[in-house]
């Protein structure tokens, strides 16, 4: 049979269609916050052997784990898989899965009693029990802290929903209503997505759609390898690093050699921290999507999402280091290490795509967990991840308020959280005097706070960048450094970047996160003074920041020019402006660093 | 059928970005159209013009001009080029970034030149005021009046021309902005343009609530203007009648009415296309029907059930052409109203046809549109497009479109799609141009599928119809496709939406935050506020001229499990009996294992807001029916037409519409109109129905049956 270039078109439109509807069932249906606004959730189509063939338009950091959990599936029940099956799991030990939060529901497709095909559900479930509240407590110090490990099981048997898994995951729960329902969410979205899949191939015929899947892959290939070939050959070090943990941070190194070997990627990790016993290790799998995801975002292009263009990138890592950990490495809140995976490769790719590659973006969503027992004794958690500022480019300046394009997820809306949660948000805004100084400045910071409405709660808190920033490209300035605060009465408190326990809170009380601001690209001093007056007419930048980091000296809303070139040329001399930018920094949010 | 004795017109006059259409429709059913160029420097000139012309030439006084009916795209425009009014933002101190913010999430993935929206309010007239409403509506900080001047004088010295006010928690407590509002009206001059979240939107989610009041005020000042200078211009033509203004969610509005609500305008155009369709459905007997809507740069799909079309309230402006537009959200500005759910892909006759580095083809979304436009038109295009395909197929007349007005050059069109297609497919012509088709359909589809399948509908049990410059062509293609078993082809497909606009009901439409279970709330709140609300739509009615006893009331609430984070609208009929509680439950339960095809009967059901629709129905006119006598038999012409591998290239009929009155045909036949082209393929059979509606049924089962 003769492969027709229409057809397969055709093909590939109805398969992203049905991974579209499985993404718009869920987001509709669902009942947590965490999927229905931050679409923490995504879906995929597979061929019968398991290989991704489409994927819906949902999370990046999700799309590239599919392939080993897949593949771990369909290994381990070669021959036992029956119509009517649905699979679960969760287990990044084993199972392929990331964390434990993230449940994988997937739903083979027959044809004829035969195996055709399979469509995935994966989404963050608000909670899976454990030491921490959301599962995502950084001081786990074995996988076995972090909640119910699931492995691969029949959550269907031939049609028959295996009751025994269903009444264990809602005991094991801290929100079995959002949990249940999300669960539902899934399973509905299998079996319409199912359906669909089952009449595509039914209608093509088996035997043409199993040989337009392989040419699909081959053509998503040659796709790719086309992009790289045009990259110049060779390897490119960057190394980026996590703060470390607690009170007395230990840096934690993510170094990568990235090389470009033909039409051929190759990452590895090697010289990379060893695993740590906190949550924030990332199995493998987890490695692969960051590498996956990265290369897209470095060469661009359009390529379909199917598996055949993962054939060109080979990721590898040290057994036992921070990006290949083994059991029982706790994982769950390996999201902080998948931002710096992505930092560090685009840090390498920028040394070959300079026009392209940006100045690193905020460092990844920050993770705050407001979890307790209200009066009546049920229990509630206010989270939600916080996002975010991109860094300066060669094209333009960083913008702020703009999810990290490794997560891209959504806020929750502030009124759903407060009619919900006993907690009040006093502010959710930019950061005056933050972000990195450049041509094109990094991204300004934002600020939330919470105050608590309840008589006491914990507090879990996922943040990073502090003590190393968002690098800045081409002599563009690193951004501005985060910091979590909590405000007692009129005491105020310093909490470390990413505390090893959860932190006590009483009514009253306001914990304060500032973000980090993004990278600068390019001299800060060669900033377009126009630019400057609009930033400090929109109240981004102060007028004394312009002066002392700029250089731009603004009298009564008009440049002054003459006094602009000799105050440029002083800081060109002195460079204190590579300074000065913190001090503004640390006056505009009123701490003073340790 | 008898006339009246007094003859009389209602007039519809719909904008577009290319044509301004105008029909006219008089006493007995009668149909008048007139297609002109749009005037983008100043929209309203073209109408005058327009209107001037076609009373003149059928000899019209102005006088009999009975009312006017207008859908508009001058507001999308202003928000698509940042042209609306300089606009500030009052809100709570401590967010006046929400806007910027928006949702923060982007609706493209591994693009790291991707520039979001600019928000249509600059930080720098962003102005906080110091106060707190908490969410149950207690107030935790007082209104602070000294920043409230301060935030006025600032709006003063800085040349704002609009103003929009919005707090959080206003939905459910709006004294803060009413505080406000006590300021403003007496400190700001009057020219200003001031709207308030409570009054435009009172719905929770604080985003979309500001987001829907800065468009309302960003748009204020430049539909106040344009509306009020084409009354004025409507005026000096003698037609002093009645001027009402289409809806997004596809009522009819009063001029002060839609000055006072322009966000209620943005996709006003599209809206009169489906209500038209759905109208003519209903009255052939239709009552569940996907509209087809094609034109050159896009392909518009609605959903028609119970012979009403479904709504949505999940509306970005601006988002672009994206069949994901409702997964993949923040490309556009967040409107929170009530809109038709029109789904919009970039397939249409202008699309070009490329291929991409893989080899793939690929139609659209790049369009010719009508500068330069397709290869055909002879006009400065030199990239194949959907409309050279079609014509190298043999579908359209290879002389001419538009009644004759457009000259298609067939020779260059085919020489196009061999040099730019057959070299790269290796195929020959007609294979090569119906690959092209078959890809642009194969997009459309999934068009129709997002208001069908993703929703929990098969879209074989509804019939297509199909209309604009191209939907006619392509229209059986996609029923086949999708196993569906009837089209039907309005008579003036071209200018549907004009006629839609003399078909709509006028509306008002209120809604109310409500939070409770359904197992818990004293029903009795719930009915007090039905009808409090249902009171004040039917007066705001009144208030347009229209008599109490001609108005009607919809009650609708959006409902949830309990926990849910997204509700679905549920109508509440009830034949005029008290609403009770476990019905609105039981109607959810059915309406979401319809939608997701899963329910928990078990869980409680959450109401988060109560709506109310009044409205009153259009003085139905019956067009005239067609005589039913078949026409004369006449020799046909012939044209050569490919309709695939198995057909291959058929001598295929060409015909006019009166020439299906009373007789059957099947396939292949080719209908050529003024404004459009019917394809019928082998297997499907044609015929015309006395209100002169071509139908084309199918005559054997097609594809993806399951």
């Amino acid at each position: 049979m003769k492969i027709d270039l229409v057809t397969l078109e055709i093909i590939q439109n109805a398969l992203g269609a049905i991974a579209d509807e499985l993404a718009l069932v869920i987001m509709r249906s669902a009942y947590s916050n965490i999927v229905r606004d931050s679409m923490d959730y995504s879906t995929a189509v597979f061929d019968h052997k398991g290989q991704t063939i489409a994927q819906g338009l949902t999370t990046p950091v999700h799309l590239g784990s599919f392939p080993d959990a897949m593949q771990k599936m369909t290994s381990l029940y070669e021959g036992n898989i029956f119509p009517g099956d649905i699979f679960i799991f969760n287990d990044p030990y084993g199972s392929g899965g990331m964390h434990l939060p993230d449940f994988y529901i997937i739903k083979p497709v027959f044809v004829n009693e035969t195996l055709e095909g399979f469509v995935g559900t994966l989404a963050h479930q608000s909670d899976v029990g454990g030491i921490a509240p959301g599962g995502m407590g950084v001081y786990a110090s074995e996988i076995y802290q972090e909640g119910l490990r699931i492995p691969t099981l029949k959550l269907f048997d031939a049609g028959v929903p295996n009751d025994a898994i269903f009444r264990l995951i809602e005991k094991n729960t801290r929100e079995p209503v959002n949990v249940m329902g999300d669960m539902r969410a899934q399973l509905a979205a299998c079996n319409n997505g199912g359906q669909a899949l089952q009449a595509l191939i039914e209608s093509h015929g088996v035997k043409k759609f199993r040989l337009y899947m392989e040419e699909l892959h081959d053509y998503a290939e040659r796709l790719i390898r086309a992009e790289i070939s045009e990259l110049p050959d060779g390897t490119f070090y960057f190394e980026d690093c996590l703060d470390g943990m607690g009170e007395d941070p230990e840096t934690i190194w993510l170094k990568v050699n990235l090389t470009i070997a033909g039409d051929q990627v190759l990452i590895d990790w090697a010289g990379t921290s060893d695993q740590v016993n906190y949550a924030i290790n990332a199995t493998f799998p987890t490695t692969n999507a960051m590498s996956y995801l990265a290369v897209r975002c470095a060469i661009g292009g359009s390529i379909p999402n199917c598996e055949g263009y993962m054939r060109a990138i080979t990721a590898t890592a040290p057994v036992g280091s921070l990006v290949n950990p083994v059991e029982p490495a706790p994982c769950g809140a390996r999201g902080i290490t998948c931002f710096r995976m992505f930092d560090a490769l685009l840090g390498a790719f920028a040394q070959i795509l300079p026009d392209r590659i940006p100045a690193a973006n905020e460092g990844g969503s920050s993770a705050p967990h407001i979890a307790g027992r209200d009066h009546n004794n049920k229990p509630f958690m206010a989270s939600g991840g916080l996002m975010g500022a991109w860094g300066g480019s060669m094209a333009r300046d960083g913008q702020e308020g703009i999810s990290n394009p490794a997560a891209n997820l959504g806020n929750t809306p502030i009124e759903l959280m407060e009619t919900r949660q006993p907690v009040e948000i006093t502010k959710y805004s930019f950061v005056q005097n933050s972000g990195g100084p450049g041509r094109h400045r990094g991204g300004a910071a934002l600020q939330r706070g919470y105050r608590l409405l309840a008589d006491e709660a914990k507090l879990i808190m996922r943040s990073d960048r502090r003590k190393v920033k968002p690098y800045g490209l081409s002599d563009g300035l690193p951004g501005t450094p985060s910091w979590n605060i909590i405000n007692h009465g009129s005491e105020q408190k310093l909490l470390p970047v990413c505390p090893t326990a959860s932190v006590p809170m009483v009514k009253g009380d306001e914990f304060i996160h500032i973000q980090a601001g993004a990278g600068g690209f390019g001299d800060p001093l060669e900033r377009e003074p126009e630019k400057i007056v609009v930033d400090v007419l929109n109240e981004l930048i102060t007028p004394a920041y312009a002066n002392d980091v700029y250089g731009v000296v603004i009298n009564e809303g008009e440049i002054d020019l003459g006094a602009t070139e000799i105050k440029r040329r002083e800081l060109k001399q002195t460079g204190i402006y590579e300074t000065a930018y913190m001090a503004h920094f640390y006056d505009e949010i009123g701490i003073k660093p340790i | 059928m008898q006339s009246s004795s007094k003859r009389y017109y209602r007039v519809g006059i719909d904008i577009g970005g290319t044509f301004t259409d105008i029909v006219l429709l008089d006493q007995d059913g009668n149909i008048l159209t007139k297609k002109i160029s749009s005037t983008p420097d100043d929209y309203g000139r073209a109408i005058s013009q327009g209107m001037k012309s076609v009373l003149e030439e059928n000899g019209i006084d102005p006088s009999e001009v009975e009312e006017v009916v207008h859908a508009t795209t001058v507001a999308t425009n202003a928000v698509l080029e940042g042209k609306g009014a300089k606009t500030a933002l009052i809100t709570t101190e401590g967010f006046r970034d929400i806007l910027e913010f928006r949702r923060v999430r982007v609706p493209e993935l591994y693009n790291l030149d991707y520039v979001k929206p600019k928000p249509l309010v600059p930080r720098q007239l962003r102005l906080e005021v110091k106060e707190r409403i908490g969410a149950k509506g207690q107030i935790r900080t007082a209104l602070d009046e000294s920043s409230v001047r301060a935030a006025a004088q600032r709006i003063i010295d800085t040349d704002v021309q609009a103003v929009a006010v919005c707090l959080l928690h206003s939905y459910t407590n709006p004294v803060h902005e009413q505080g406000i509002k006590d300021i403003l009206s007496k400190m700001l001059p009057p020219h200003i343009f001031v709207c308030y979240s409570h009054e435009v939107l009172p719905e929770i989610r604080e985003y979309e609530r500001t987001s829907t009041t800065v468009v309302n005020a960003f748009l204020g000042p430049v539909m106040n203007s344009y509306l009020t200078n084409l009354k004025q211009r409507l005026e000096e033509t003698g037609i002093q009648k009645s001027f009402h203004v289409m809806q997004s969610a596809g009522g009819r509005m009063s001029l002060d009415a839609a000055i006072a609500k322009p966000a209620y305008l943005v996709e006003s155009g599209p809206a009169a296309g489906v209500i038209a369709a759905a109208h003519i459905a209903r009255k052939a007997g239709m009552l569940e029907v996907i509209t087809l809507d094609i034109g050159g740069t896009t392909a518009k799909t609605a959903i028609v059930e119970n012979g009403e079309p479904t709504r949505t309230s999940e509306y970005e402006i601006g988002a672009g052409i994206n069949i994901s537009s409702k997964l993949v959200k923040g490309a556009g500005y967040a409107i929170k109203l009530p809109f038709i759910d029109v789904s919009e892909i970039g397939a249409g006759g202008g699309s070009h046809i490329r291929f991409d580095k893989g080899g793939l083809l690929k139609v659209g979304p790049e369009s010719a549109a009508s500068v330069p436009g397709p290869v055909c038109y002879d006009t400065g295009g030199e990239t194949a497009t959907l409309t050279d395909a079609i014509l190298a197929l043999g579908y359209l007349n290879p002389g001419h479109l538009v009644g004759g007005a457009l000259t298609l050059n067939a020779e260059k069109a085919v020489k196009a799609i061999e040099e730019q297609v057959c070299t790269i497919l290796d195929k020959p012509l007609p294979e090569a141009a119906l690959g092209v088709f078959n890809v642009a359909v194969a997009n459309m589809v999934r068009a129709v599928k997002s208001v069908s399948t993703y929703r929990g509908r098969d879209p074989r049990d509804y019939a297509l119809i199909a209309f604009g410059g191209n939907g006619p062509i392509v229209a059986t293609a996609i029923a086949h496709e999708l196993g569906m078993k009837q089209v039907l082809v309005p008579p003036n497909p071209g200018v549907l939406s004009s006629h839609g606009l003399l078909v709509a009901d006028n509306t008002h439409e209120l809604v109310k935050s409500f939070s409770g279970l359904t197992n818990e709330i004293e029903i009795n709140d719930v009915r007090r506020i039905f009808d409090d609300l249902a009171g004040k739509a039917i007066d705001a009615l009144i208030e347009e001229g229209f008599e109490r006893g001609k108005t009607s009331v919809q009650n609708l609430a959006d409902l949830r499990y309990a926990g849910q984070a997204f509700e679905l609208t549920v109508p509440l009929d009830n034949d005029g009996e008290p609403i009770e509680c476990e019905q609105m439950a039981s109607a959810f339960h059915d309406e979401h294992f319809r939608t997701y095809s899963h329910k928990a009967e078990h869980e409680p059901v959450e109401i988060v807001n109560l709506r109310v629709i009044a409205k009153v129905a259009v003085n139905d006119i019956e067009p005239p029916l067609t005589e039913t006598k078949a026409a004369a038999p006449k020799k046909p012409k012939i044209r050569q037409a490919y309709f695939g591998a198995s057909s291959g290239s058929q001598e295929t009929p060409i015909v006019g519409r009166s020439d299906l009155v009373g007789i059957e045909m099947t396939g292949p036949v080719i209908v050529e109109e003024y404004d459009s082209t019917i394809v019928v393929p082998p297997e499907w059979t044609v015929s015309v129905d006395a209100a002169n509606n071509v139908l084309i049924s199918r005559k054997s089962d097609g594809p993806h049956e399951n």
